[in-house]
């Protein structure tokens, strides 16, 4: 018997030991080096030295790094949940059947996602252009002039833009892929008890959808707090708008690639990647603690 | 609701794990802590310099200058011995991060890599390069304009190999001066009245325009006014003065109106929209290094002929980019990597192909006063003799300029101060000061002695 458990438990070793490596070498030591590195200071003159929680205490007195957080902070409360309406609004329509060519609106919406992000941040920033851009044409055409999309006022609304546009259809696809698991039998039985097409939406759609709204949310903590392709290309177009420190992995970059502080931008790096951890936390136990209320 | 809560738990560990992950990719990016030039032990040999292309050897060569595959084919026809492979990582920054992380994994580097002047004394500071000086490179002080050769000279040693210059020029819109009747300008207070001029004639159109995040072109102007903002000495001790300096000051007073009145534009550069304006007619000026004519072929051919160029406005000039070839401490043959570096940049064929067959606007006394090259026939300046004037302007250089230790860093931040006031209500004066606060609590940061 305990022989038989044992090369039970051999073989399921085996098989979990490829995972195991991967999620070490690709998620667990770049972890533990960052953090690492994030206890060190560098300098060009006077070599390495350990320092602690130094960078840490200079983060959390860093104003640019808290510029850049807020920003991206605002960032997130304005732009996922437009996005996110968006994406239910299509995956409802296409899901309602009432739609002519479901297909195409499916394809159509979710193909923004298949450009890359910097070729979306490229073309976008073209198209804003006020001089020889579409924007400036437009403007020409009406012969008044739009506003600069580019300016430091509108900076931040016209990358949650081309974010929008590119993300919409992905999470249409979670929320269009979560409707399609509810069973027919729950139509049916609200059917048959007199329910209509907006009733079945808001009774059994909707909550079904929970979870998936859960991941898409979860997603787009990450990849907001991240922001990063976007506003770098954008930077070409708007030097003075988009500074060093425009969002935190932005300003990270900088103090690691043009500053070569490493360590400090290890510090930040950790500290970003708490903050998203704790975010997204918390977006969790909001949705949680409603499920239970309902 | 059983599928509910398994989806959170499949959430849950997808958000741990990946948002950890991601913020922290970007930090394991940044590659070893240690690492850094090792000494081999050898002692450096500038006999075996020569002798060294003889013998069968690789080399590895980072560069982004188009076309340099030419003079590098011309170089291996000579030395059958040995192999040059040419590799564009990217240009300047793009480059310069991924040198930085190499150098600092300890492996991965290239034996030759092109580092723009302005970059040198960071890469030479940190021991990243092989000091020529002791391979024998004094001896070529001679044979380069003193603008180029002052500029490899880093704390005590010679860190590069000039390879090309940039002393400005102006270039000018022959259709648009011509139309309003105006020569270009002589003295900057002749620039500031055509800046009204053309300004005055059609709103959408500025004497030329300022570049909010093109630190190079700032610290030019700065230099051209007669400034030295910066001073090292030693390898420790730095001095930031860019707000009291006398020449940031004039260029603060000539350009800080200016941009007030609106009456020059504040734009990106490089970016497809300045390229039409480029092309449109939009600016009558463009001041830039000597370089320019074949970024100006190559992008706008269009406007070939429409194109002239003079002497900056006062008389005097100041490098605007160029850039030196260094060799890296992680290189493997440090004799041929050497004798590389000097034929490609002093060999008389070599620089003859680098300047018509590259289009680099060369960095050796022997060419710059060459009256074949001064007098050559520039096509896309029909009926001018532009080398002349470039020339003329690498004599007019104003000497003793330095850079920074970490200018890549003071330059990156540049858009971050300076770069707010290069925009309409800015001031310019002010922003000086707070680039200089930046530049200063970084230096310290890093263990210099900052004044």
């Amino acid at each position: 018997m305990r022989r038989g458990a044992v090369r039970r438990n051999v073989t399921a070793h085996a098989f979990f030991l490829p995972f195991l490596a991967v999620f070490v070498i690709g998620v667990i030591a770049p972890l533990v080096y960052a953090i690492n590195l994030s206890l060190y200071q560098e300098k060009m003159i006077g070599g390495t030295v350990f320092t602690g929680l130094d960078n840490y205490t200079k983060a959390f007195k860093d104003e640019l790094f808290h510029v850049g957080l807020g920003r991206v902070a605002l960032f997130f409360a304005i732009q996922v949940p437009l996005m996110l309406i968006l994406a239910l609004l299509a995956a409802l329509a296409i899901d309602s059947g009432r739609l002519r060519a479901p297909g195409v609106f499916r394809i159509g919406i979710f193909m923004p996602y298949a450009v890359p992000g910097v070729v979306a941040a490229l073309m976008w920033g073209y198209l804003y252009g006020d001089r020889f851009g579409l924007a400036g044409e437009i403007g020409d055409l009406f012969h008044t002039e739009l506003p600069d999309l580019l300016s430091e006022h509108w900076m931040l609304a016209s990358i949650g833009n081309v974010v929008t546009w590119s993300y919409v259809g992905y999470n249409m696809l979670i929320f269009y892929a979560a409707l399609r698991s509810i069973p027919e039998e729950l139509y049916e039985a609200a059917e048959m008890d007199g329910a209509g097409a907006f009733r079945k939406a808001w009774s059994i759609k909707l909550p079904a959808l929970r979870p998936a709204l859960l991941m898409t949310t979860t997603f787009s903590v990450i990849g907001t707090f991240q922001l990063f392709n976007e506003p770098s290309i954008l930077q070409q177009l708007a030097p003075a708008v988009i500074t060093t420190n425009y969002t935190p992995n932005m300003y990270a970059y900088n103090l690691a690639f043009d500053g070569r502080q490493f360590n400090y931008s290890a510090a930040i790096a950790v500290l970003l990647g708490l903050v998203t951890v704790l975010v997204a936390y918390a977006v969790q136990l909001v949705t949680t603690r409603r499920e239970r209320m309902l | 609701m059983h599928r509910i809560s398994a989806g959170r738990g499949v959430a849950r560990a997808l958000t741990a794990t990946t948002a950890a992950a991601l913020a922290l990719s970007l930090a394991a990016c940044g590659g070893g802590s240690g690492g850094g030039s090792k000494d081999d032990g050898k002692k450096a040999d500038p006999a075996a310099v020569q002798g060294a292309l003889d013998k069968p050897a690789e080399i590895t060569f980072w560069t982004w200058v188009p076309n340099i595959d030419k003079t590098v084919a011309l170089f291996e026809k000579k030395h059958p011995n040995v192999k040059v492979h040419v590799t564009n990582v990217g240009q300047s920054k793009d480059q310069y991060t991924k040198l930085t992380t190499a150098l600092k994994a300890g492996n991965g580097a290239p034996d030759v890599a092109q580092i723009e002047y302005f970059a040198l004394p960071q890469f030479a500071l940190t021991k990243s390069l092989v000091n020529l000086a002791d391979y024998g490179a004094a001896d070529l002080k001679d044979k380069f304009a003193a603008s180029a050769w002052s500029q490899v000279n880093v704390a005590g040693g010679i860190y590069g190999v000039p390879q090309d210059t940039g002393p400005m020029a102006m270039f000018y819109r022959k259709d648009v001066l011509e139309k309003l009747g105006a020569t270009p300008p002589k003295t900057w207070e002749e620039f500031t009245a055509l800046a009204k001029k053309v300004h005055d004639a059609d709103p959408n159109n500025y004497v030329t325009y300022v570049d909010p995040g093109d630190a190079g072109t700032s610290n030019s102007m700065v230099w051209d006014f007669g400034g030295k903002p910066y001073t090292v000495s030693g390898t420790t001790d730095v001095t930031v003065n860019l707000k009291d300096d006398a020449g940031a000051k004039a260029y603060a007073n000539t350009w800080g109106p200016l941009i007030k009145d609106k009456l020059v534009d504040s734009t990106g550069s490089w970016n497809d929209e300045w390229w039409k304006s480029m092309a449109a007619g939009k600016y009558a000026l463009w001041m830039a290094g000597a370089w320019a004519p074949a970024v100006l072929e190559k992008n706008i051919p269009q406007a070939k002929g429409q194109w002239a160029v003079a002497p900056m406005p006062g008389g005097v000039s100041a490098e605007n980019g160029g850039s030196s070839v260094a060799v890296t401490t992680q290189a493997k043959n440090k004799e041929a990597s050497v004798a590389f570096a000097e034929w490609l940049n002093s060999d008389p064929e070599a620089v003859k192909s680098l300047n018509s067959e590259v289009g680099l606007f060369p960095a050796t006394k022997a060419l710059l006063e060459d009256p074949g090259f001064r007098g050559a026939d520039v096509p896309y300046f029909p009926g001018q003799k532009p080398n002349e004037v470039f020339a003329d302007m690498s004599k007019a250089v104003r000497p003793e300029w330095q850079y920074l230790p970490f200018q890549v860093y003071a330059n990156s931040v540049f858009k971050d101060t300076v770069g707010q006031a290069l925009q309409p209500g800015g001031d310019l004066t002010g922003a000086l000061g707070s680039w200089q606060d930046r530049i200063k609590s970084y230096g310290k940061e890093q263990g210099f002695t900052i004044k």
